[in-house]
């Protein structure tokens, strides 16, 4: 009996003490959730010339990095292919494979390598102490441990925004390395270029835009990472249900056949990273021959790895939309290419 | 060829199989049977049964994906042409797929669970599916523009000498416990794939090969699965001298005793596991499970006598098959789940459920 009247004060009391200290985690651990910010401060003290910085902000917060960056380590293709259109040279990159526009990167000697752009070296980083770090895309998720070492500028696209981030992104480079004449034509004739095939796309029927990638297929449609083609270039969607995601739809040549698009573009990510692709291989069947794409010759095979591996550059972009000018512009055919 | 017909012995029932006169490590290799019923031969109008409902879901099969595929409309073929070109063209040529590769893996995991006599083997978990994976990846390094047929023959040397390693290290182990002979499958495919990954990741290639290795039968089309039925006539070929693996089965010097030449036997067992396993992967990519549980729901059905349990293993393989791909295909409709993803998770649930069934009989 007596025991009854004990035992449930003691439960209370235990209860009372587990949901205080629940609460006291949870609260103590609110406020430092937005974590980037104090790290880049730490990395900014590290910064050479105390007092000659600028704050930047950036994909995931804000970073103080010094007025001319002299030393420049680039974890990001899109990045890189801005860079080099701006007239900026760096110091080091990553990754081993540096298609079309940046084939000069390849030569190691030159440009030494820091890693890959999924994983940074970091006691090459840290023994050369670069003056600036740039990551983004594939590298964007080693902000945090480089932004700790280093001060590190995060240049990652919003698919759902993709060209207003590539433009931001150039602006800020830019900034950073006083390049805001260059800047600003780039991003007018950019800007100029897209209204121009704005104008000629919404009239000629609609796109769906595959990735092929070791003989399976994937569709990607509006807001997704390939959504520009929708979202600025104007192509209205031939399966406008598809969801944005990383890495697309799984289907197969039935779904092709059945959205019957009278534009398919497709992306080759086995060719983007230099291996024989099989794209036409796959696409070359009975079904897709019935659509309306294949039988007008407008399947469009985007040029894989500036569409694929640099994205989100400034020349990049312009060269995706330079070879969809250049199919829209061309007569019809009768045949495939 | 042996000289002596493996019919003529009256055979014992395997899960009873020799004891003290077998070679000692020999004889602790063998694995507990998990437990068996009816094992005195399964009646025939149930397999009866087995097959129609295989047949069922293929019919299903034929008339699920994107295009819009119904009795009526194929017949009334004039008016509906897009439909009965569906059906030839993609939906015939992917349940036949799925048939075939369910059929050929499910019997290959149960030859390879009587070379290795133990039950908790199968290709995926015996370094055949990895090093198979490893061929492939070299083709695709080494000689991209290679024809598929050339790529298979390929992974299948590849398969081959992974799973000979496999059955070499298990012959030179002491096998203490029945769980030691999955976990030297697991290692040594896990040092295959490392092999693989780390190629993959050298070249860039990780992610195809994440594409190119998960089972999946949406590239299947008219023209592009025909491959698959080498691995049907594979499984033939074991349905014939099923007889013959059921000795094996039994150890190296009873099969010997029997006049039989056990090295014989383990070849031509390793080299239908292995092409059967190749061809898959290299068609279809990597359908996990199917070679475990099958034969294992089998030999509760039917036991141990390959003869008998082989036209089961096969039937039920490939409805298990067609039934996860029918689930990938409907869950997202008119996007697919592949069929390996499907597979992993019904695979690993009916495994777990075989486990926890043969724990309560033994408790």
């Amino acid at each position: 009996m007596s025991t009854t009247p004990r035992r449930f004060p003691t439960l209370l009391v235990a209860l009372i003490g587990v949901a205080v200290i629940a609460l006291a985690v949870f609260f103590a651990r609110g406020p430092r959730a937005p974590a980037p910010d104090p790290v880049p401060s730490e990395g900014a003290a590290a910064a050479p010339a105390p007092g000659a910085g600028r704050t930047i902000a950036h994909a995931q917060g804000s970073t103080v990095v010094a007025e001319h960056p002299k030393q420049v380590v680039v974890f990001d293709l899109a990045a890189l292919d801005t860079l080099d259109a701006l007239g900026v040279d760096v110091q080091g990159v990553a990754g081993e494979y540096f298609p079309g526009q940046l084939a000069k990167y390849a030569d190691a000697k030159k440009y030494p390598r820091y890693g890959t752009l999924f994983e940074p070296d970091y006691e090459a980083l840290h023994a050369a102490r670069p003056d600036l770090v740039i990551t983004g895309g594939r590298s964007s998720a080693r902000y945090t441990k480089l932004a700790a070492m280093v001060p590190t500028i995060d240049q990652t696209t919003d698919d759902a925004h993709f060209v207003d981030t590539v433009v931001g992104n150039t602006q800020r480079l830019a900034t950073v390395f006083g390049k805001e004449e260059q800047a600003r034509t780039l991003v007018e004739a950019l800007k100029q270029s897209i209204a121009t095939l704005k104008g000629t796309t919404a009239s000629r029927g609609k796109g769906l835009i595959v990735l092929t990638s070791g003989g399976r297929m994937s569709a990607y449609g509006p807001g997704s990472r390939f959504g520009v083609l929708h979202d600025t270039f104007g192509i209205p969607p031939a399966a406008p249900s598809l969801k944005a995601s990383l890495h697309g739809e799984a289907v197969g040549s039935e779904f092709i056949l059945e959205t019957n698009p009278d534009w398919l573009f497709v992306i080759d990510r086995d060719a983007a990273i230099g291996e024989g692709g099989g794209a036409q291989r796959l696409l070359d069947n009975e079904l897709v021959h019935q659509t309306t794409a294949w039988k007008q010759g407008q399947v469009v095979y985007l040029e894989p790895a500036n569409t694929y591996l640099i994205g989100g550059g400034i020349q990049s972009l312009r060269r995706l939309m330079e070879q969809i000018s250049d199919v829209y512009a061309k007569p019809r055919q009768p045949s495939a290419p | 060829m042996s000289t002596r017909s493996p019919d003529s012995p009256p055979l014992p029932e395997p899960g009873f199989a020799p004891r003290a006169s077998v070679a000692s490590h020999e004889a602790s290799a063998r694995s507990e049977p998990l437990p068996m019923s009816g094992a005195k031969g399964a009646p025939l109008p149930l397999l009866a049964v087995a097959v129609l409902g295989v047949l069922v879901l293929a019919g299903i099969s034929l008339l699920i994906g994107v295009s819009h595929v119904s009795w009526e409309a194929l017949l009334a073929p004039s008016e509906n042409q897009r439909a009965v070109q569906v059906l030839v063209i993609s939906r015939v040529p992917r349940t036949l797929a799925l048939l075939l590769a369910g059929m050929s893996l499910a019997v290959a995991g149960l030859i390879m669970q009587m070379l290795a006599r133990n039950r908790f083997v199968e290709p995926f978990t015996a370094g055949t599916a990895e090093s198979a994976s490893l061929g492939l990846l070299a083709v695709t390094l080494l000689a991209p523009g290679l024809p598929i047929l050339a790529r298979t023959a390929v992974a299948a040397c590849f398969a081959m000498a992974g799973t000979a390693l496999f059955l070499f290290i298990l012959r030179r182990i002491p096998l203490r416990s029945a769980l030691v002979v999955p976990v030297v499958g697991l290692v040594l495919g896990a040092i295959f794939d490392a092999a693989t990954t780390f190629f993959a990741y050298r070249f860039s290639l990780l992610q195809s090969l994440m594409a190119w290795t998960t089972g999946d039968f949406s590239s299947v089309l008219r023209g592009r699965y025909e491959l698959l039925w080498g691995a049907f006539v594979l499984t033939v070929i074991a349905y014939v001298v099923a007889d013959r693996f059921t000795v094996a089965g039994m150890g190296e010097a009873f099969t010997t005793n029997l006049g039989l030449s056990h090295p014989r036997i383990m070849a031509l067992g390793l080299a239908i596991v292995a092409m059967v396993t190749a061809v898959v992967v290299a068609t279809v990519g990597m359908i996990p499970f199917i070679g475990l549980v099958v034969p294992n729901v089998v030999s509760l059905i039917v036991g141990d006598n390959a003869r008998r349990s082989i036209p089961w293993v096969a039937v039920l393989g490939a409805g298990f098959v067609l039934l996860c791909d029918i689930v990938g295909r409907v869950v997202r409709q008119p996007y697919e789940i592949p069929v390996g993803t499907v597979a992993g998770v019904v695979g690993s649930l009916l495994f777990l459920h075989l486990l926890l069934r043969r724990d309560d009989r033994v408790g």
